[in-house]
């Protein structure tokens, strides 16, 4: 069998999901003969024109990850998506907005000014913000558009898999080169991970799902047989989608949602607050009022991965 | 809690109304429709762009 | 004058290009380094419980 051609790709990203691929350690070596890596910042020396200049089609398999904010992402996921036949949006950045689609709680303005204007380790006298075309005394220099949102990556091309995860685990990118060892990938459109959610694989104890008090992660020692939810710690278990073999859990951490909504859950934050309310006894308003105090920050934690993929996307423009 | 959120996403909490209403109570469940309209209607729409890239 | 671009840095983290301009002999006039990325964690972080934050941080740069 001829050898894949492979291309990864990062857009808004912070690495760990190219990290991930090679902590798959020895078994890099079966994607070596398995597949032709013919475009990889992280690793290899190949240049956007390199990419250009293949026939469309020509690459197998493009695993992208990285939310996408900017016209340059943009235009490399579109031309990505021509030159490959498999389009993979690999991480939770890429599949619902991630880490970096917190930012849509901002404006492009607002997170301009605070990193190069007023972050305190600035020294930027002249308020110097970058521009999309300057000139220089030798010629012009160009930078990309950043966009007022974060996007996911199927929000700006077709995609044909999604594999979800901050970063996706070792098991899961073992699941994905397997599938394409044995030509065995599910039916498009399929996200390459448990359709249940995470309490599906949580070995924990549950019990009696009624809390009185909502603890921080500071606050407590977890009980580390229990169910974290009755324990009073935010788990975003019970919406988030499994099959990330409950790492965190299984190091006393709640989960935090990075895999995104289970199948089935269009909003996971909704799905979220519904799966607290339910859980938390309240006798009359104060309770009512002590439980909302108690839940600092609901937008961030709820959303914390998946913002581009919500209802609302971002915070809305405040009228003056 | 969807309150609290809401707030963080800039949308009035007055947009969003909790209220019990029985099946035999028309009345109040009419007049609680109206207000609801009305302090919606007061706040006008959201400006809302649908996440796309331009915002 | 004669520019050339190196687009994008590869083997390192982040995005980034290089543009060298060239004179008519052909030696360097001027070269110029781009980040053509931001992603605004300076201001996300703000409003995120402070036990948040040291999560949150490590998404900067995941090598």
């Amino acid at each position: 069998m001829a050898k894949l051609k492979l291309a990864l790709y990062w857009s808004a990203a912070c690495g760990g999901c190219d990290v991930a691929v090679l902590d798959i350690n020895e078994k890099i070596l079966d994607v070596a003969n398995l597949a032709d890596i013919v475009f990889w910042p992280i690793a290899l020396d190949f240049k956007y024109h390199h990419v250009e200049a293949m026939p469309d089609k020509s690459i197998d398999v493009c695993l992208f990850n990285g939310a996408v904010r900017s016209s340059e992402q943009e235009h490399i996921a579109k031309m990505l998506r021509a030159k490959s036949k498999v389009m993979v949006s690999f991480g939770s950045c890429a599949c619902f907005g991630g880490i970096p689609a917190l930012a849509n709680f901002a404006t492009r303005a607002e997170i301009m000014e605070r990193a190069y204007i007023e972050a305190p380790s600035n020294e930027n006298p002249n308020k110097t913000l970058p521009q999309i075309k300057v000139s220089v005394p030798e010629g012009e220099l160009t930078l990309p558009e950043l966009y007022e949102n974060v996007l996911t990556l199927a929000q700006v091309v077709p995609v044909e898999y999604l594999v979800p995860g901050c970063p996706p685990t070792v098991d899961l990118i073992l699941k994905v080169v397997n599938a394409l060892a044995t030509n065995s990938l599910p039916p498009v459109g399929a996200t390459i991970a448990s359709d249940k959610t995470l309490c599906d694989e949580c070995e924990r104890k549950k019990e009696n799902k009624k809390i009185t008090k909502i603890y921080r992660t500071h606050e407590i020692i977890p009980d580390p047989e229990r169910c974290l939810l009755e324990q009073g710690l935010l788990c975003m278990g019970p919406a988030t989608r499994g099959g990330c073999g409950a790492l965190c859990v299984k190091v006393n951490i709640p989960c935090r949602g990075c895999f995104g909504p289970p199948a089935g859950v269009y909003d996971q934050g909704a799905k979220l607050i519904s799966s607290i309310a339910s859980i938390y006894q309240t006798n009359g308003k104060q309770d009512i009022e002590k439980m909302v105090n108690e839940l600092v920050d609901p937008a961030g934690t709820f959303y914390r991965f998946g913002m581009s993929i919500s209802m609302l996307k971002r915070k809305l423009p405040q009228k003056r | 809690m969807l309150s609290k959120m809401l707030e963080q996403f800039g949308i009035d909490g007055k947009r969003l109304r909790l209220e019990w209403v029985s099946a035999s109570e028309g009345d109040r469940f009419a007049s609680i429709v109206n207000d609801v309209t009305e302090q919606v209607r007061a706040l006008g729409p959201l400006d809302w762009n649908q996440g796309g890239k331009h915002g | 004058m004669k520019k050339i671009s190196i687009d994008p840095i590869t083997r390192l983290e982040g995005h980034g290009k290089i543009e060298i301009f060239l004179d008519d002999a052909g030696d360097v006039a001027n070269a110029y380094l781009q980040i053509p990325e931001l992603r605004g964690f300076e201001k996300f972080c703000e409003g995120r419980p402070i036990e948040e934050v040291p999560r949150i941080v490590p998404r900067i740069c995941g090598v």
